[in-house]
């Protein structure tokens, strides 16, 4: 069941799989100052292959809205350096990635390696913590 | 004139004995060899934890009575966290979960603890890591990215070091493999000996590396040269002594499925010598396991009965806190942060409590905050690290506060 | 890695020889090896038509001013303190060959790379191998650094 935001958005929606992945910067960050602007940063922005954000129509450092079954954010873009797989999009565990993650399973696995998303360009601001 | 403290560095499981510290009357000046998370870790955070109840001040006992009460009202309360608290605090955890007759469960469940298992059960070898770097000529990080999580792994064992049977250091001696979905920065080291596999694609890949192992034309359904799977088959077979550094993405990709990873291990040890260690994230994340395993003989996912201890899935947080749990105690975690935030709203609607010595995102949610000191800074015990080594952890900071261990008995104390 | 005729294309390119070398190419290879400021060029200076290109100078020949005197540059804002570059480079490892070559903080101070505060700091650069009579073009440093933190201008 696809969440009902379409009539709030123009932008056209791709569906991506997120893949979260950690950074040790943005560790580090977190450890001395888990509220400062630059935790948020270096965690809300998903990364994805230049030529695919072309396509979608995503300039580099706009903001997305990402949004699953369940939940939805707004973060930043920024193209990889180097060509990454179709549809795949990369982001550092946060709570930004956290907040589209699934706990529909069985196995007590969280679908922490493997979220579905619709992404859409955002003119909205970066989704605060809290 | 600064006084210079070798420190254990509790930045991650790797536990980097060879920290140099500074400190003049007391205050740290500069920290020698500690990577950019361990002097983090040093620096400790900008927002320290205050003794609150329901987020007005109050005195740490207070704070501590009223936690108890809390645990000793509900019906499955749940005691959750524990990899940055030391073996002494885990076992006084454990003996809380005992007396509530509680659920006690760690990251592990939904992270290492599979392969943690297995190998406490015996069913895939592991090595330590001095091992490694004395011996280590095939290091194959699969689903693991040590650069970004554990800074020091390749250059203090797994591929810069010399070692005594490997002298002449990584750039004859060594040879990284890196298999994963993306070029991070560990497969950028390894160069032409990384392999990219899409993603969720772990275990074909598993099954296509056995057949080359076994001498039979090896399937893929994705796009990769046959040849680099056969070359890399040829490796690990001629190898002397190989290690597999199992990382989340691997974990991830597996899951109930590790008897597929054991038994490609068994296959691998029949044509030479290889072990597996778990890319461990938190300093004792990996005791956590081992203390509860001594005590229960599971290694996770426990909940304590009037029969004894059990365990099952049921049992892990993520199950718990989308059904039964009616109180939950945090220990040296930060879930609001760190779990789905679809569990968010649960945690907010029951009653938490949150031991640790930094404000975080659970914080907000917490109905009752202890601030403990620094495990490994200003309190001592024990850790082990990523590889199941036991380490003395060397405090070497003077402070008043409570350790989360002392937390912990003290609760206990005011439940009985 | 800056290049010469990055610098040369934000130079007036006129050769007029006010900064008293023989050509704007001349003077960018000495704004390259560090040797002279792009300040040194009076038309740059004067006129603001240039004012872009300034900046942009400026910018791209910060690191080389913050470079060593053999031109080695440490970006601390990309290093991590893995350490690679401590327990690689053959400088360390001979000369402390049971700290830095074995993967350890490095136990004396004659090595080149030791991280101090989460940083890699270098010292002792007149020993790198790429300098002094016998030289080679060690890459043992840059190659393992996961960030391209490391590099010789
Ligand atoms: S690698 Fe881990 S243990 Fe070693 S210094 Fe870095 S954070 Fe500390
Ligand atoms: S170039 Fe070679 S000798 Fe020079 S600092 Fe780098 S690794 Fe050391
Ligand atoms: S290899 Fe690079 S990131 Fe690592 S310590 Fe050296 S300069 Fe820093």
């Amino acid at each position: 069941m696809a969440v009902d935001i379409g009539r709030f958005i123009k932008a056209p929606e791709y569906n991506i799989t997120i893949i979260t992945y950690r950074d040790v910067f943005q560790a580090a960050v977190c450890e001395e100052d888990r509220f400062g602007s630059e935790y948020q940063d270096l965690s809300a922005v998903i990364i994805l292959d230049a030529a695919q954000m072309k396509h979608m129509g995503i300039t580099e450092g706009s903001n997305v809205r990402l949004t699953s079954k369940h939940g939805s954010v707004v973060v930043k873009t920024r193209a990889s350096p180097q060509q990454e797989q179709k549809n795949i999009g990369f982001m550092v565990n946060s709570p930004w990635s956290n907040a589209l993650v699934s706990v529909d399973i069985s196995d007590g696995f969280p679908g922490y390696k493997h979220i579905e998303v619709t992404i859409a360009v955002s003119k909205e601001e970066i989704t605060s913590q809290r | 004139m600064s006084d210079i403290t070798t420190w254990i560095c509790t930045g991650c499981a790797l536990l980097c004995e060879d920290i140099q510290v500074y400190t003049t009357n007391g205050q740290i000046e500069k920290v020698e060899h500690a990577c950019i998370m361990g002097k983090s870790r040093l620096t400790g955070c900008k927002h320290t934890a205050k003794p609150m109840i329901d987020h007005n001040d109050v005195t740490v006992d207070k704070a501590i009575s009223q936690a108890a009460n809390i645990l000793k009202n509900a019906h499955n309360p749940v005691l959750y966290g524990w990899g940055n608290s030391t073996s002494q605090a885990q076992i006084a955890g454990i003996e809380l979960a005992r007396v509530l007759n509680a659920v006690i469960d760690s990251t592990s469940s939904f992270c290492q603890g599979i392969t943690i298992n297995e190998i406490l059960q015996g069913q895939i070898p592991s090595c330590t890591l001095e091992e490694v770097r004395e011996k280590a000529d095939v290091i194959l990080y699969w689903g693991a990215d040590p650069m970004s999580s554990h800074p020091r792994h390749l250059s203090r064992y797994s591929y810069f070091p010399r070692g005594d049977m490997r002298q002449h250091g990584y750039e004859e001696d060594r040879k990284a493999i890196a298999i994963d979905v993306r070029q991070s920065r560990t497969a950028k080291i390894c160069k032409d000996m990384f392999y990219r596999i899409p993603p969720g694609s772990d275990l074909e890949f598993m099954k296509a590396l056995s057949d080359a192992l076994d001498g039979k034309v090896p399937k893929l359904s994705f796009d990769m040269d046959i040849k680099r799977l056969l070359e890399l088959a040829t490796l690990l077979k001629k190898c002397e002594f190989g290690v597999i550094f199992a990382g989340l993405g691997l974990v991830y990709s597996i899951k109930e499925d590790i008897h597929i990873l054991s038994g490609l291990i068994s296959k691998l040890n029949e044509l030479s010598d290889f072990s597996l260690i778990p890319m461990v994230g938190h300093f004792n994340m990996r005791g956590f396991n081992h203390n509860l395993f001594n005590e229960t003989g599971y290694i996770h996912k426990v909940k304590f009965t009037d029969k004894g201890p059990v365990s099952g899935v049921e049992y892990s947080i993520i199950e718990q806190l989308k059904g039964n749990a009616d109180a939950i105690l945090v220990i040296g975690s930060d879930p609001l942060a760190s779990l789905p935030g679809a569990l968010s709203k649960r945690m907010e609607d029951i009653p938490l409590i949150l031991i640790d010595p930094c404000e975080n995102l659970t914080t907000r949610a917490a109905d009752v905050t202890i601030p403990c000191i620094a495990s490994g800074i200003e309190e001592g015990g024990t850790a082990y690290r990523m590889d199941g080594e036991i380490i003395e952890l060397s405090p070497f900071i003077q402070s008043k506060g409570m350790s989360d261990e002392m937390i912990i008995q003290r609760i206990i104390k005011e439940i009985n | 890695m800056t290049s010469v005729m990055e610098i040369y294309q934000l130079l007036p390119k006129t050769n007029c020889k006010e900064c008293n070398e023989s050509t704007c190419m001349a003077f960018a290879v000495a704004l390259l090896s560090g040797s002279r400021q792009y300040t040194e060029c009076p038309p740059l200076i004067k006129d603001d038509k240039y004012h872009n290109s300034r900046i942009k100078l400026e910018e791209i020949l910060k690191p080389i001013q913050g470079a060593e005197e053999t031109g080695l540059i440490v970006h601390e804002e990309l290093c991590s303190g893995c350490g690679n570059c401590v327990v690689a480079c053959p400088v360390n490892v001979a000369n402390d060959p049971h700290g830095s070559g074995r993967g350890f903080g490095p136990t004396n101070e004659k090595v080149i790379f030791r991280v101090i505060d989460g940083k890699v700091k270098a010292a002792n650069i007149e020993e790198c191998r790429r300098f002094g009579k016998n030289r080679i073009m060690c890459n043992a440093c840059i190659d393992p650094c996961p960030t391209e933190a490391i590099e010789f201008v």
